[in-house]
This record gives C-alpha cells, structure tokens and sequence, in this order.
C-alpha cells in the first residue's frame, strides 16, 4: 500500500460519502435513479417538448382515431382553419399571396376572397397543396403559408387516442402529473407523519396512546376501499368559503384532490417510524444533557431528535413516493381520481380499456410506464436502506 | 389472552362504530342524494312534493338522527333496498360474499404455494444469481400495477389466445352438473387470480427470504447439522418452523391488501363480488349497498387482523398479551 493510498484509508470520510458509494454498490437502485431522474426531466421539460415536436396533448382529431405507431396524419380541418386564422392575424400583409392563389385556381369551387385561403387549406390534402404551392410565383407571405401547411402533417410516434390526441404527448404529460401527484403526497404525508410520530413519541402518556391508536385504526383498513369511498364527495363542499376555494372548478381541481384524499390516509407509516426511533433516541444521554442545559422542548425536537430519524425517513419517503403514484394510478383508472382531460397515466388506461381488443398499445404504454417508475422508486428506497443502515456498512 | 381478546375486540369495535359514522358522513357529502335523482328523473316534480319527499325520506334532519336512524334499521337487520338492483340489500350480499371470499382464497392459497417454496429458495442460496432473479420477480410483482396486469393478462389469455374468458363469475343461461360448474368457475376464476395474487406473491417472497435467512443463521442449525440431520429436515423443522412466526402476522395482513386488490381485479374482470359491489354502488349512487359493502369489507379485514394476533400467540408462546 503506498503512502497516498493510506492517507486516503486514514482520512474521515464524510457521512454522505459512505452512503453514496454504499448505494452506487446496489446496481439495481443506481438503474433505478437514473430512470427516475429520466421522468423528472421529462415532467420539467414537457411544454417544451410540446413547442418543440408541435404536439398538444388536448388537440382531437376525430378523422384519425387510432392510428397506429409511426403513422402521418393531417390535422383535422378546423385546426387547419385555426392555424390559417393565427396566420392572417399576425400583422403583415397577405394581398400578394391570396391575389396568386385566386390566379392560380387550385380549388375547382368558386370561393369568396377573403376565404381562398381557408378553403384551400381545409379542401385540399396537405401534401397536395404543397406541391401546388410550389408551383406559386415567389411573392410575400408565401412561405409562411407553406410552413403552416407544413405544420397540418402530424406524425405520430405512438400514434393517436380514442380522440385523436397524440399518445406519446399525452404520455408525456400524464408523467408530469403522476409524478408530480407522487411526490407531493409523499413529502406531504411525511411531514404530516414526523409531526404526529414525534408528539406521540416524545410526550408519551394519553397523547401516545390517542395517536397511536388512529394510526394502527388507520392502517389496518383496506386502503382502497376507503380510498374509493372517499374520493366520491365534492371537494367545493370541504373547501368552499375558505381562501382555497379558487381552486374548485379549475383545471387543477381534480389533482388537488387527489394530492389530499392521497395525504390522509398515507401518513401512518412515517408516523410509526418516527415515533419508534424517538422512543429509543429519547432515553439516551444527549438528550439528558440538552434537558439539563434548560433546551426548549421544540429546540430538542428539531436539533437532537429529528436529525437521527431523517436518515429512516428518507426511505419511507422513497417508497412512499412509488405507493402514492400506484394509488393515485389505481383511483384515476377507476375514474375517481385526475379528470379527463388532464392526462394521467391512470385515466389514459381508464380510457383504453374499452379497446382493448382495436388497440392494446394504448393499455400496455401507460401501464409499462407506471411499472418502470414504481420499481425505480422501490429499488431506490431498498437501496438507500441498505446504504444508510450503519449494519450493513462495509468499509 | 382472555382479556386481550375482548379488549382487542372492543377496540376494533370502536374502530367499526367510528369509521361507520364517518363513511356516512361522507356519503351526505357526496353529490346527489335520492331525492336529487327523483327531481333530475322528474321535471313535472312540484316543490311541494320535493319537501314531502325529503321528509318522508328523513333527508331533513340533522345527520346525527339520520346516522341513528340508520345503525337501528341495520342492527334490526333491516338492510334497506338496493336502488339500482331492485331487490333487498342482503339478497345481493350473500353471493357477493361468497364470491370474494373464492377469489381472495384461492389467490392467497396460490401465493402462498408460489412465494414460500421461491422464499426459502432465495434464502437458501443467498446472494447467487437465482437469488437475484427471484427478488427481482418479488420486485416487479411488488410495483406492478394490478388493474394493468389484468388488462394485460386479458389481451394475452382472452385476445390473442382464447384460453379463457375475459370477464365474469361463470357461464350463464346453461344448466350444468357439479363437475362441469366447478370446472367452469375455474375457467372463470384464472385470470382474476393471476392478476390478485402477483402482488402477494412479491410481498411473500421478500419476507420469507428474510425471516428465512434469519432463522437459517441461529445457532440451533449449526447444532442440527453437528448432529447430523437431514438437510431437508433441517430446513423444514429447524429453519422453516422458526420463519413462520413474523410470516403469520404477513399473511393475516395480507387480507387487507387482498381486499383492496379485489376491487380492482373484480371491476375489470366484471366478477360479481363485493369489491365491484362497492365500486358500483359508489358510481351509481346507491347509498344503502355502499355503505353495507363498504362496512361489510372493512370489518372483514379488521376481523383478520385480530386473528393474526391471537394467531401470533398460538405460533410463538413466549409472546405474552399481559
């Protein structure tokens, strides 16, 4: 061993090192961070990945219900309509170019002239109206009239919904919203759970028992069960009056709720924990010496106790992330959890359920994506467990 | 144990009596009560009328009455009428029942003979590549979701290779012998299971594995096979005996999930047990089925996980319930 090798040996390590290569030692939990770390910046990126591809997850198109994977469609004619109206509106001057299409004369229909250019965008297939308008005398306005007939070819990597809508968009976005829907109820329950854990832990007597009891009564129903019960009443009639009440009736209702009813009833577990490590952190010596130093009760919570459960907490947190998106996944495929039109992973299942038999792709991709995320946050949460335990630390 | 079984019963008493009221009070919060759906079916109803009704139905007292009023018509063993089916709340229960109860038993049944034998297998040969195949299966089947695999296993087995139905309880409107009924609940019962049971079957591995490995590495094995033994009996006697006793309290719990798990796997493949009762009920509306479902599943799930405790007793005597 030479000197370097041995001062590195001899060298402290920081708490964070040792668990990070312990993690990077659980091949499986590192595969599983980087397909999370994938999602996340997929829900981050998404509106860009709209603007970039053209896509919108809501844009239907009831001609070209569907499609399968690889396929080029034209968008349906009053999106084309649309498209040509954002183009007119735009400020500059258009005379020369519809003063060419009326002398060019590609539509067999007489037509008005302030709508030749509708009619020939909505008459005419886009790939036919390209190559007439290639023949086009080269006057102003005339290539952005052949970038927005450009635009009216979509295609469609995984091809198209019951309505139209583009699935890998759509897919896209339910990544956004189930994760997103994931990770505030797991840091939600978390918080709710190291408030009730460490009152019970740290009090004891008639509030452990009280706590104790609803947590243990709570955990011992079957979830789902209650879960559907619940996700049936109207948040309005919760939060109608109070200054949350703007988001009744908005697009986000249906998620708030979900994030909510979620919270309830997935506490418990953080809950036990941090009631269990503060019962055997409480008897020890620091804790003694920090109460003979006349700390505050709520100083001692924060800086001596939490601290030491954070570690646990991490894990259940992880977990509690997978679990949350598999509930709200499960609700949503029941049609109790994100409305439509939001896309979610589990209402996209919801809708393709009915077709199974025309278009299994649309049951299986939303599926296999709540899969692939549900057994990374798994691996990632055993992983850490295994990287955090002091036991299990080999140097 | 006397005295833990009845204060263990009062609990879970209590627990029924808090969660009945408050799944009542939810009820009244969700929109639509049944006089809502007689104005909607009805344009020509008069106010008057409306008022009529809503005594007549008591929608105008305060909910504790109506609560009370409610527990007495229950505990009178009165369940009330199921809107949508036409026909008394218990005439509907009891094949449900019966239903669930099937499917929940034979998927535990079916997890059980899976999960133990690929428990002790993975335990056995700690840290080989079969070890890590089979937690890696325990893992999928742990994040799979359900209601996708039971779509998935629908196209495989029912679409593209007609095996067995895709959805229901059994064939209808043909008469059967004994033997050809079985046989077709069977048919009927495969798909629902597979899709319930992979679930458990992850759970069931991955405790085994543990409970295993840590039994397997007491001093007493070493001792048995100083002696001598069997391999296979020391594994069974000496090490299997000794895994079950956390495994108990995991597979009584496992009810709950079961239970949860048949709401899904009973709403997709449309089979008629109380998990789709609920599920049903709860999107049309039909106040008295929800309610006697949902009271119905939670206290089966409750009652098991008593039974795991006075089970876990019988398993290990040295725990005392004092």
């Amino acid at each position: 061993m030479d000197e370097k090798q041995k001062q590195k040996y001899l060298e402290a390590q920081p708490m964070w090192k040792i668990v990070a290569s312990q993690f990077a030692e659980h091949r499986m939990a590192v595969v599983g961070l980087i397909v999370i770390l994938f999602f996340l910046s997929i829900s981050a990126f998404a509106p860009i990945i709209s603007a970039i591809t053209g896509l919108d997850p809501d844009e239907q198109n009831v001609f070209n219900r569907y499609q399968p994977a690889f396929s080029t469609v034209a968008t349906s004619s009053i999106n084309r309509e649309l498209a040509v109206e954002r183009m007119l509106a735009n400020g500059k001057d258009y005379t020369a170019l519809i003063d060419a299409a009326i002398a060019q004369n590609v539509l067999e229909y007489p037509t008005t002239r302030e709508d030749v250019l509708y009619d020939m965008a909505t008459a005419v297939a886009p790939e036919v109206l390209l190559d007439e308008l290639a023949s086009f005398p080269q006057v102003e306005g005339l290539n952005d009239f052949i970038a927005v007939v450009g635009g009216f070819q979509k295609f469609h990597l995984l091809g198209t919904d019951e309505l139209g809508r583009d699935v890998l968009i759509r897919l896209v976005y339910g990544t956004r919203v189930s994760i997103t829907v994931g990770l505030m109820v797991a840091f939600a329950a978390a918080f709710i759970g190291l408030i009730i854990g460490s009152l019970a832990g740290y009090y004891g007597g008639y509030l452990d028992a009280t706590l104790m009891r609803l947590t243990d009564a709570l955990i011992s129903l079957p979830i789902l069960v209650v879960l559907i019960v619940v996700s049936a009443i109207d948040l309005g009639n919760i939060i109608g009056g109070t200054p949350l009440s703007f988001i009744v009736g908005s697009d986000y209702e249906s998620i708030f709720k979900m994030v909510f009813i979620l919270c309830l009833f997935s506490w418990m577990q953080v809950a036990r924990l941090v009631r269990g490590s503060i019962l055997s952190i409480k008897e020890q010596e620091f804790i003694m010496a920090a109460k003979t130093l006349g700390a505050r009760d709520s100083m001692i919570i924060l800086t001596h106790v939490v601290p030491n459960v954070i570690a646990p907490l991490l894990v259940a947190v992880t977990l509690g992330i997978g679990n949350s998106i598999l509930f709200e996944a499960a609700l949503s495929f029941l049609g109790l959890g994100i409305q439509p039109p939001t896309p979610s992973w589990g209402n996209m299942l919801f809708n393709a359920q009915e077709m199974v038999q025309h278009a299994p792709m649309l049951a299986i991709l939303p599926g296999l994506l709540i899969l692939a995320t549900v057994i990374s946050f798994n691996f990632v949460g055993d992983g850490l467990q295994d990287a955090i335990d002091p036991k299990s630390i080999r140097r | 144990m006397t005295s833990f079984i009845i204060r263990r019963l009062i609990q879970t008493g209590i627990v029924i009596t808090l969660l009945s009221f408050f799944c009542y009070l939810l009820m009244t919060l969700m929109p639509g009560d049944p006089v809502d759906l007689m104005i909607s079916a009805n344009p020509n109803i008069t106010s008057e009328d409306i008022e009529r009704l809503r005594a007549l139905y008591g929608l105008d007292q305060p909910v504790l009455v109506r609560y009370w009023n409610w527990v007495s018509t229950i505990l009178s063993g009165d369940l009330g009428y199921s809107r949508t089916y036409r026909v008394p709340v218990q005439e509907l229960m009891g094949p449900r029942l019966i239903n669930t109860f099937i499917l929940s038993a034979a998927a535990l049944l079916v997890s059980i003979l899976i999960a133990l034998p690929l428990g002790i297998l993975a335990a056995l040969k700690k840290g080989t590549r079969l070890d890590y195949s089979i937690n890696m299966f325990a893992f999928t089947g742990i994040s799979i979701p359900s209601f996708w695999l039971a779509i998935v296993l629908i196209i495989v087995f029912a679409i593209w290779i007609p095996l067995f139905p895709a959805s229901g309880t059994r064939t209808v409107g043909v008469d059967l012998s004994f033997g050809e009924l079985l046989f077709d609940r069977i048919r009927y019962l495969v798909l629902p299971v597979l899709s319930l049971s992979l679930m458990s079957i992850g759970t069931f591995v991955r405790f085994t594995r543990s409970a295993m490995i840590e039994a397997m590495a007491n001093d007493y094995i070493r001792t048995a096979r100083a002696k001598g033994l069997s391999w296979p009996r020391i594994i069974v006697i000496h090490g299997f005996r000794n895994a079950l006793i956390p495994l108990i309290t995991i597979l009584a719990l496992s009810f709950s999930g079961l239970f949860s798990g048949a709401i899904i796997t009973e709403t997709v493949f449309s089979y008629q047990g109380v998990g789709s009762l609920v599920y049903e009920s709860i999107i049309s509306n039909d106040f008295n089925v929800a309610m006697v479902a949902f009271m119905i599943s939670v206290s089966m799930v409750l009652i098991f996980n008593l039974l795991a405790d006075i089970l876990y007793g019988v398993a290990d005597p040295r725990i005392s319930y004092s």
